[in-house]
């Protein structure tokens, strides 16, 4: 009665939940652009893309690979246990290449424009509104926090109530986006961040690599594990497998 | 209690066990043992298969009905 899934079904349910998520998350980000949708609008289109792209990538690969769709989800999960070392690197070189499929997809879709004119959606972030490398680091940190901190809550303490994951983790994701996305373009992702990035190093758009690393990679991935640390120190769930 | 299956055949077998599923009483040679699986997991971890799987007594009919047909 039913088999357990392969690594290499695993990996593949990595890369298509991140391809799911970088195509309808950032890609909601190139069409607003195009659309000449600007402010609260912009940002609430992203927001909600992205928490329903998450929702669904929950439910559909969730019971497959666990949908981390995240490298520092997987990082922050494996740090106390609670996932393999030996799949954390699989399962970041599978998402990392599901969010470069997105995103070169996204230009057969629409064009060399996409990337050119509208950055396919890259988080990069606003020195127009002053914020610097620290600044960014410090926010992408929180929002990773929580982000891991609902995971935690919702999915990973056997206490919670089952079928929510879903929906309140896609909810957090959308409101962390419609707070954080004016500051640093709230990537919480390093995948999410390196698909875009990837796509216009190739077709011309903006790609701060000098920002990958600090902002979008160190700043997330210590953010969620963090999260993990402060979440089983105040709710001491059981060890949650 | 006798088996269900034995008395409607005007035998007086003493049951052993009962379905689970219907309640019906059954003795050793009307009972089906059917092993379930047992999985650990599920989001945001992969789902794993426990070593030890949960023994469940079913009747003829209900072992059909739920797990033959499928
Ligand atoms: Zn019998
Ligand atoms: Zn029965």
């Amino acid at each position: 009665m039913g088999k357990e899934p392969t690594s290499m079904q695993k990996y593949l349910a990595e890369l298509l939940g991140t391809f799911m998520l970088v195509w309808i998350g950032p890609g909601a980000g190139v069409v607003a652009g195009m659309l000449g949708v600007k402010g609260l609008a912009d940002v609430l289109a992203i927001a909600l893309a992205f928490g329903i792209a998450v929702a669904a990538a929950i439910h559909v690969v969730g019971k497959i690979s666990g949908c981390h769709i995240n490298p520092a989800v997987t990082i922050a999960l494996a740090s106390r246990g609670r996932f393999p070392w030996k799949d954390v690197f699989p399962y970041i070189c599978f998402q990392l290449a599901g969010a470069v499929i997105a995103s070169l997809l996204f230009v057969a879709c629409l064009g060399s424009q996409a990337s050119t004119s509208f950055g396919l959606g890259a988080t990069t972030l606003n020195s127009g509104a002053g914020v610097t490398i620290p600044m960014g680091m410090i926010g992408e940190a929180i929002g990773t926090f929580f982000l891991m901190f609902t995971i935690m809550g919702v999915a990973v303490d056997s206490r919670a109530p089952g079928g929510w994951a879903g929906w309140i983790i896609g909810m957090v994701v959308a409101g962390i986006i419609i707070t954080l996305g004016p500051m640093t373009g709230a990537s919480i992702n390093p995948a999410r961040t390196f698909g875009p990035y990837v796509g216009n190093l190739i077709f011309g758009g903006p790609c701060p690599w000098d920002q990958f690393i600090l902002v979008y990679c160190v700043a997330p991935i210590l953010g969620a594990i963090i999260a993990v640390f402060v979440y089983d120190y105040i709710a001491q769930p059981d060890k949650g497998k | 209690m006798k088996c269900y299956v034995c008395e409607k055949s005007g035998n007086a077998t003493e049951a052993i066990a009962v379905c689970i599923v219907c309640g019906m009483a059954l003795c050793k040679d009307h009972l089906v043992r059917a092993d379930i699986d047992m999985w650990e997991g599920g989001y945001p971890f992969p789902p794993s298969k426990l070593k030890k799987k949960l023994p469940r007594i079913l009747c003829k009919e209900c072992y059909d009905a739920l797990i033959t047909q499928r």
